[in-house]
């Protein structure tokens, strides 16, 4: 599905990845673990089109170039990126949002649109999967939610958009215990043969819950190291400092 | 420009020669100084001299009538409604309300509004005016459903310039929602100029909105000089988006205690089109408060320009004062002046001002685009949500609704 190949990524002259390698097929968990500045949060904003960064190497998404795709085009093709730090958008009706996120998502995909009430019952359903208050819903988007119910909308969007390549940006940070196994629960009973993750974290913690096929450490711009989940329990208990 | 005025008093029919004379003073007047120009300070961001010679042959006065009477009635919530073509009252209608609680006639000019206003369209208005209307809401009356102002513009205007004055009363513990309607969709050049005087006494409340239903080429001048009774409450929502030019001038005088005022603006400007807010809020009693939100894009050569002057008396302790101004800025060629000013005259009072100008955040951007929103869409929605913000206080559900609908069309396209 996923197919990067020497990827190297700068920005303001700074390398942050140099070289790396990675092969995602459907059905995977991939699990990125490294520490702080080893090109984890660069590596998700590459993958999601976002503008600034001087690329050479090659990422193929179900054989296509993705350099080719827009971050739309990547979005209705079926990535999908939650992010560490969802942005707060005022103004912006989060039932809105969503449904015009679905409806760009099904038109390019050729399905038909779907109308308010019939998305309005999807969203509802979706969110009580996730424990979300209907009442989220028609607040701004992200605007004044905590760190947490930032976290579960970028889940409930995810639910929603059902992408195939999903990339989980720290999703981890910032949630207490028990939003912690809800996003978890959400990503389980999301997961099937055809779709794939790429977890990226610092913490053994989510992958308690969310149980990795593979996990990879990052350092310097490039995996040096890949293994099984256990290698991930592993790291929580000597850091990556023996590794490194 | 001066060389292009084609001003005739004898083209309005039935004056007295007392009428004639005041009004040849006032033409006089204006010819003094000519339309407004940037050396005059309220007017040096929005210089309408040069921009009525830049797309004015020439100009006339208004001489007749329209044959129009036909307009599209707006179908999204129930109201009454007057209808106004180049100013002139043509049609009524109040059936939602009961009898004898509404007085609506014709502008009288024997009443002859007197606006303090050293300003020349003040002038050429005073010179040139017909048409126009008196509304009084009768004390303890609060209207059941909003009404509805239709602003006809016939498209037979070219080159023309329309004055017409208004007189709003409303009476003790009355309310009222009025909706402004600018509807014109003519390509033709013209200008308007209207001059209206506001009362809300002691305990009533109006809020007073103005939307611009189409694009059209109409430069809009409209000077606003409303007084406050105590406990009082006058909310203005200005929508104006689509006119070529527009300037709204607004003089809130907060007379007696605890009324308050508040002035939200949304305007999204394109191509060469130039909107001005001014306003100027003055704290002459206790215990007041007043709030002012203004917000612009500019895209393509636009230009949004807001002077807001609040000014707080001596005795007027108490006061709070508030205004802010944001701008979005989306071309380089787009300009936005802002102009705050506090006169204070008390020691214990809250004023605050603020403004911001700067380009949409791109971050925002790519948020809504990994989520499959076209970047022209994801565009339109942060616009739409940075200008709606404005309609969140206004609590007339299908009014909002209303004018969410329309501010998103003016965002859009027409």
């Amino acid at each position: 599905m996923l197919n990067i190949k020497n990827l190297q990524a700068t920005i303001d002259n700074k390398h942050i990845l140099r070289g790396l390698n990675l092969n995602i097929k459907p059905g995977e968990v991939h699990a990125i673990m490294g520490p702080n500045g080893s090109g984890k949060s660069t590596l998700a904003n590459v993958l999601s089109g976002k503008n600034g960064y001087d690329i050479k190497g090659e990422i193929k998404y179900n054989g296509v170039s993705l350099s080719k795709l827009s971050t739309e085009e990547r979005a209705q093709k079926g990535i999908f990126l939650a992010f560490q730090y969802p942005l707060e958008i005022p103004g912006v009706n989060t039932n809105t949002f969503l449904k015009t996120s679905l409806n760009s998502v099904r038109k390019a995909q050729g399905e038909k649109e779907l109308d308010t009430l019939t998305f309005l019952k999807l969203i509802k359903e979706k969110a009580s999967e996730l424990g979300i208050d209907e009442k989220f819903l028609s607040r701004q988007l992200n605007v004044g939610f905590s760190g947490g119910e930032k976290k579960k909308n970028e889940i409930l969007q995810m639910k929603l958009l059902q992408p195939k390549l999903s990339i989980l940006d720290e999703t981890d940070s910032g949630l207490d215990i028990d939003a912690l196994r809800i996003v978890a629960d959400g990503v389980n009973s999301y997961k099937s043969k055809e779709n794939a993750f790429l977890i990226i974290t610092h913490y053994q913690r989510l992958l308690d819950y969310i149980k990795p096929d593979y996990v990879h450490v990052l350092s310097n711009g490039r995996i040096i190291k890949t293994g099984d989940a256990d290698l991930g329990v592993q790291l929580e208990k000597t850091g990556y400092s023996n590794i490194v | 420009m001066k060389q292009n005025y084609d001003f005739k008093i004898d083209k309005i029919k039935d004056l007295t020669s007392e009428e004639i004379s005041l009004r040849k003073k006032n033409l006089d007047l204006f010819y003094q100084t000519g339309f407004p120009n940037k050396k005059d300070e309220d007017w040096k961001f929005s210089d309408l001299n040069s921009i009525l010679s830049n797309n004015f042959n020439k100009i006339a006065n208004n001489d007749f009538l329209p044959r129009e009477k036909e307009f599209k009635i707006i179908d999204e919530f129930e109201h009454n409604f007057i209808s106004l073509f180049n100013g002139k009252l043509i049609s009524k209608d109040f059936s939602y309300e009961e009898k004898n609680k509404i007085l609506i006639k014709n502008f009288d000019y024997k009443d002859n509004l007197v606006l303090d206003s050293k300003n020349s369209l003040y002038f050429l208005n005073n010179a040139l005016a017909t048409g126009g209307f008196s509304l009084e809401i009768s004390k303890n009356y609060k209207l059941k459903k909003p009404l509805v102002v239709y602003n006809n513009f016939s498209n037979s205007l070219k080159e023309k310039i329309v004055n017409y004055k208004n007189s709003i009363i409303l009476n003790e513990n009355s309310e009222l929602n009025l909706i402004n309607y600018i509807n014109n969709s003519s390509k033709e050049n013209f200008m308007a100029n209207i001059l209206e005087s506001i009362k809300v006494k002691k305990d009533s409340s109006l809020n007073n909105i103005l939307i611009n239903n189409s694009k059209c080429n109409c430069y809009f001048y409209k000077y606003i000089k409303s007084d406050l009774e105590k406990n009082s409450n006058f909310e203005n929502y200005l929508l104006s988006s689509g006119l070529k030019f527009n300037k709204l001038d607004i003089e809130i005088n907060l007379n007696e205690e605890n009324s308050n005022s508040s002035v939200f603006s949304a305007l999204n400007l394109i191509n060469k089109e130039h909107q001005e807010i001014k306003t100027r809020i003055n704290h002459n009693a206790p215990n007041c408060n007043s709030y002012q939100k203004v917000k612009n894009v500019l895209n393509d050569e636009s230009k949004g320009v807001y002077q807001g002057k609040i000014f707080v008396k001596n005795i007027s302790q108490k006061t709070d004062a508030y205004q802010l101004s944001k701008a979005l800025i989306l071309n380089d060629a787009a300009e936005f002046d802002a102009k705050p000013e506090l006169e204070i005259y008390a020691d214990d009072v809250k004023c605050s001002h603020g403004s911001t100008s700067g380009s949409i955040d791109l971050n925002s951007i790519h948020y809504l685009k990994s989520r499959g929103i076209p970047e022209k869409e994801a565009y339109q929605m942060l616009i739409n949500g940075f200008l709606c913000e404005i309609l969140e206080k206004l609590s007339e559900g299908k009014i909002k609704n209303f004018l969410k609908e329309k501010l998103e069309r003016q965002i859009n396209g027409y």
